[in-house]
């Protein structure tokens, strides 16, 4: 079928000695949502890290094709200008670079690799404005350093701003509702579904149902010490937040 | 006061004067950047005599090749309820040599002292080599002092959150630079010296 975005077949990965994935397998086609669930330690931050292409984390097996391309031969950013994006659990703080600055430089490194000349600043300032404040960013933001002082509301706004500048095709959202209010939450479910269409495809990775109930996912996979323990639909979440991973095998 | 001194190898001496005494009430801000390409001894003695005395220290050092660079600040608090900092922040690559020693000296007389000082520098590659000795003298009791010192690597952390954008490790490594050196850069109001700094990490 060629509306498949991403094939994962039997991923093992470690980082150091440990190995962490098992044998993972998943598909993911144009137009879906997927949620990955888990208790803590299950590996779902590593599923995320080796999707985007993490040096520390080594895969042993198995392999990952991105729109027909082999993505573990992919360097991170060649993932990023293939379309992928990772919203980070902790965004990096990076002071003395402001956000204009390093988004600027990550629109001119892509646009580099396509043989572009760099985007004429009157231009860039202009998407910079437009996606802002599609997040509902204060537009005073632009000239603060890369999450420098942020809050982790406005981190987590921050990451779903980038993901709507760089506009990719398959996102990655790690743990975005961690440390996030409910407020905070609405906006950036918001962000996500109004980023979404028939063309493009999400990962959700959660421990809790509750971004579930602003992100709504086509498909549930559960995750347990590496593996995907089971695939199914929504409804499962609810199972899951009545009786706990314990039950879910 | 304010003076900028920007050492660089068409410029390549330390024009300022080596020693300073700062009375009651005055203000002294040093900033000092060594650009890739030179080598120099800069050694500062700097006594602080009166109360309410302010004394800034910023240096910067961006070494690429085979430079020996040396830093050597004495910050002498001889009376007491003044202040004084010291931001030092080198960029060390290539074989270059560097050598930071910074003396804090408190006198008994000189309580309500608050004396700081931070030496951090980014080692670049394995030939390079950074020294730092901070010291510590404090004859009074009622003080405030502090003074750290590391010598680290680029984080690969904020690396992969930089690729995983699309910024490409070159790129990325650049501005980790800038954002490592900007504490420093900061200082110095011109615009266009700021850019000829931010510049000149594209060489290390």
């Amino acid at each position: 079928m060629n509306d498949i975005l991403l094939e994962i077949k039997n991923l093992h990965a470690r980082v150091g000695e440990k190995e962490i994935l098992k044998g993972v397998d998943l598909t993911i086609r144009k137009g879906e949502i997927h949620a990955v669930m888990g208790p803590n330690g299950a590996g779902k931050s590593t599923l995320s890290a080796v999707l985007a292409g993490k040096p520390q984390y080594e895969v042993t097996e198995g392999s990952i094709t991105f729109m027909g391309r082999d993505l573990l031969a992919m360097a991170p950013e060649e993932r990023s200008w293939a379309g992928i994006f990772l919203s980070f659990q902790y965004p990096v703080e990076i002071p003395g670079v402001s956000i204009t600055n390093f988004m600027k430089t990550a629109v001119d490194c892509r646009r580099e690799a396509l043989g572009l000349e760099p985007m004429p600043t009157p231009e860039f300032m202009k998407l910079m404005k437009d996606k802002m404040n599609f997040v509902q960013m204060k537009p005073e933001l632009r000239k603060r350093d890369m999450n420098a002082g942020f809050s982790g509301g406005e981190k987590k706004r921050n990451e779903i701003f980038q993901m709507a500048l760089l506009d990719p095709v398959l996102s990655i959202l790690d743990e975005t509702d961690s440390g996030l209010d409910v407020d905070a939450l609405r906006i950036v479910a918001s962000g996500v579904n109004s980023l979404h269409t028939p063309e493009k495809a999400s990962i959700v990775i959660t421990h809790y149902q509750r971004l579930l109930d602003y992100i709504v996912p086509d498909v549930v996979h559960v995750l347990k010490d590496g593996r995907i323990v089971r695939t199914a639909g929504r409804e499962i979440v609810a199972e899951i937040e009545e009786k706990g991973y314990d039950s879910i095998a | 006061m304010k003076k900028v001194s920007i050492i660089s190898p068409s410029c390549p001496a330390f024009s300022l004067p080596a020693e300073y005494a700062v009375g009651a009430g005055e203000e002294l801000s040093l900033v000092i950047v060594v650009l890739p390409g030179v080598s120099v001894d800069i050694p500062l003695d700097i006594t602080i005599e009166g109360e309410g005395a302010s004394v800034n220290v910023d240096a910067l050092y961006l070494c690429s090749g085979s430079e020996k660079v040396s830093l050597k600040v004495n910050m002498n608090h001889v009376s007491g309820g003044s202040v004084s900092n010291q931001l030092i922040r080198g960029v060390v690559g290539g074989n270059a040599r560097t050598d930071f020693f910074g003396l804090i000296k408190v006198a008994p007389d000189a309580q309500k002292t608050e004396a700081y000082q931070s030496n951090y520098n980014l080692l670049l590659s394995e030939e390079a080599k950074v020294e730092t000795r901070p010291q510590l003298e404090i004859y009074a009791d009622d003080v405030k002092c502090s003074h750290g010192a590391a010598v680290g690597k680029l984080d690969e952390e904020e690396q992969f959150y930089m690729r995983s954008r699309g910024i490409t490790l070159k790129e990325a490594r650049a501005l980790q630079m800038i954002s490592f050196v900007s504490p420093v850069v900061e200082k110095i109001e011109d615009e266009a010296t700021r850019t000829l700094v931010y510049n000149s990490l594209r060489t290390i």
